[in-house]
């Protein structure tokens, strides 16, 4: 779409770019830092050069935490949450059609994680965790981002399929 | 009687009846799992949308998973880090003058890297980006060079360590050392019968072969390696020897990944290291998210008794101690062919492991049946993932390597067999080093 970058369409894909480049970043600096409270524990088991802390291993399962939703949030967007391919062989039409139609299965999930999210973070609103004493609900937000996250990274990709399936445009 | 308002007849039919047809609508394995818990979660009174939320932190919120990022961070680490490279010059010194010599070399290398990472998925990953290529440039046939590198690529589940061994034992309560060191023989087992099975297909087809390497060339590729082939007695050693964990072994394998890349191999550059940070944190998402929705579907299936069900039914055929081998590993191998190995064990480990019980069997031999089954489903269509990752880089469909893979499975099987037959297979190497982990 060469004249995409003026009109409404085209700022909402690069807004949609930028994100995943964010969320590309996030996910990197995450599992980087994941290494570094499980190697403390160990350290401070075998050495005297740091004090044993307790709060790391909790610290490391709730970056995890973190580090499978982004994972999940950016594998919609590369459609690389893997499937099972039961049917023959279809033209390019008919898979975008099909590609609609499992889409609208992650849409449900989609919009139960935001609207089921929203009641699973308020309940962990005035709760900490054991350890580190963090607020929970930094974490059970994990649920409803990821929600808004699929809605946000589907939206194009349903309109490129709908091109493709109603013949609008060619499938590359 | 459960006091809920499904029966436990029309539970299942919900759950497994949505998740089949969804499955078929090509909704992702995740959220197909996710779609098929919607039903009883909206129905029951007692639950809420939010148990679908609820049981996967709660999952999530373990210290053992957190060995998958970890292990699949390894196996990216060696790849950007030149140890990759390093076991490939000693796989070719090794058996690059036998027939078919590359693909002998993708069997090997694919051995030592399942000692040094615990994931298939990221083994098939590699070896597709260096083999499918070479191959084909040296006049194999493309499903033939699928078929043996998705093949090969299972020996990292089932050669020490491995992610299926730790999430068996963290959910069965099974010992994770006598784990690892259980699946060294079957390792050994199912990489000469994949060498055997190279070797035919070579003969055959004619494929190409390589001068010998000198006795100098030899140890020369021996010694660059070393370190890195120290990497599996670190890891095994520790967690046998009760050092760390196995989280903590699989954290361990990254660290000296991360050094010998950095320190003493000096190839990796920050560009190679964010793509493997990259790639680990997108791949563990993709795998994991399934783990979470899988959890939420066995803690259904446990809420209608489903297993329960299951069980008495079973148990009314009066299997004997092998009938139930077979029939554990039947189970494995169909459910491995729709679900992958993390959730299937979720779900089918704990309905299995009363059976075992049942005739005597050792908490060990019956994860190592489980988990070797499991490893076949890593290959075997509709949802053979390790398959489905070399067809891809490969550029082919997965109808046309089908053939080959199955060929290849071949003895692999009579492998599964002799394990299921003969217990001493897994259970004599634990016998000898941690005798106290068995039963």
């Amino acid at each position: 779409m060469q004249t995409s970058m003026t009109n409404p369409t085209g700022m909402w894909r690069r807004f949609t770019a930028a994100y995943a480049a964010f969320l590309n970043h996030l996910v990197v600096v995450a599992v980087a830092i994941l290494v570094v409270p499980v190697t403390v524990q160990i350290t401070s088991r075998y050495t005297e050069l740091i004090p044993a802390y307790i709060w790391t291993e909790e610290m490391a399962r709730f970056l995890f935490i973190w580090t499978i939703m982004i994972g999940a949030m950016l594998g919609v967007r590369n459609a690389a949450h893997f499937d099972v391919d039961l049917l023959p062989a279809m033209g390019p039409r008919v898979n975008a059609a099909m590609r609609i139609v499992s889409r609208l299965g992650v849409l449900v999930i989609a919009v139960i994680f935001v609207i089921g999210g929203i009641e699973f973070t308020r309940f962990a609103w005035n709760r900490t965790s054991e350890l580190a004493e963090l607020p929970l609900w930094l974490i059970h937000i994990a649920w409803p981002m990821a929600g808004v996250t699929w809605l946000v990274f589907m939206a194009e990709q349903f309109i490129d399929d709908f091109r493709i399936a109603s013949g609008r445009t060619s499938d590359q | 009687m459960t006091g809920s308002v499904l029966t436990t007849g029309q539970a299942a039919i919900i759950l497994f009846g949505g998740f089949f047809l969804c499955l078929f609508l090509r909704i992702p394995v995740a959220f197909a799992l996710a779609l098929a818990c919607l039903p009883p979660l909206l129905i029951e009174p007692r639950l809420d949308t939010m148990t679908l939320m609820s049981e996967s932190f709660n999952v999530f919120n373990s210290f053992i998973l957190l060995a998958v990022p970890f292990f699949l961070l390894t196996a990216n680490l060696m790849n950007v880090g030149g140890i990759t490279n390093k076991l490939m010059k000693l796989a070719r010194a090794l058996v690059g003058h036998f027939p078919g010599g590359l693909a002998q070399m993708n069997v090997v290398i694919s051995f030592f890297f399942a000692g040094i990472s615990g994931s298939s998925t990221a083994d098939a990953a590699s070896m597709s980006k260096i083999f499918i290529e070479a191959q084909r440039k040296e006049g194999y046939d493309d499903t033939f060079s699928v078929a043996i590198t998705a093949v090969s690529s299972v020996m990292a589940v089932i050669i020490p360590p491995s992610i299926l061994m730790i999430v068996w034992g963290g959910i069965l309560t099974t010992s994770i050392g006598a784990l690892f060191l259980a699946g060294i023989i079957p390792g050994l087992l199912i990489a000469g019968a994949q060498m055997a099975t190279v070797h035919v297909y070579a003969t055959r087809r004619g494929y190409a072969t390589y001068p010998r390497s000198t006795l100098v060339q030899l140890l020369a590729a021996l010694s660059q390696a070393s370190l890195a082939l120290l990497t599996p007695a670190i890891i095994i050693g520790g967690k046998v020897f009760g050092w760390f964990t196995a989280t903590e072994s699989a954290a361990i394998a990254v660290l000296y990944a991360g050094f010998l890349s950095l320190i003493v191999y000096r190839e990796m550059d920050m560009k190679g290291l964010y793509s493997a940070l990259l790639d680990t944190g997108k791949l563990a998402g993709v795998t994991l998210l399934c783990v979470g929705t899988a959890s939420v579907f066995g803690w259904l299936l446990a809420y209608y008794k489903i297993p329960e069900v299951i069980l008495t039914g079973v148990s009314a055929w009066g299997m004997g101690f092998y009938e139930t081998g077979f029939f554990i590993a039947g189970v494995f191998l169909l459910v491995g062919c729709f679900l992958d190995a993390i959730p299937a064990i979720i779900i089918c480990g704990p309905i299995l492991a009363p059976l075992a019980k049942a005739v005597g069997m050792d908490p060990v031999q019956f994860a190592m049946i489980g988990i070797v089954s499991l490893a076949f489903g890593l290959v075997t269509p509709p949802y053979g993932l390790c398959l489905m990752i070399a067809c891809s880089v490969a550029g082919i469909n997965i109808r046309k390597a089908l053939k080959d893979v199955l060929i290849m499975l071949i003895p692999m099987l009579l492998v599964l067999a002799l394990i299921i037959l003969w217990p001493k297979v897994t259970l004599f190497i634990p016998s000898l080093i941690s005798p106290e982990f068995l039963n």
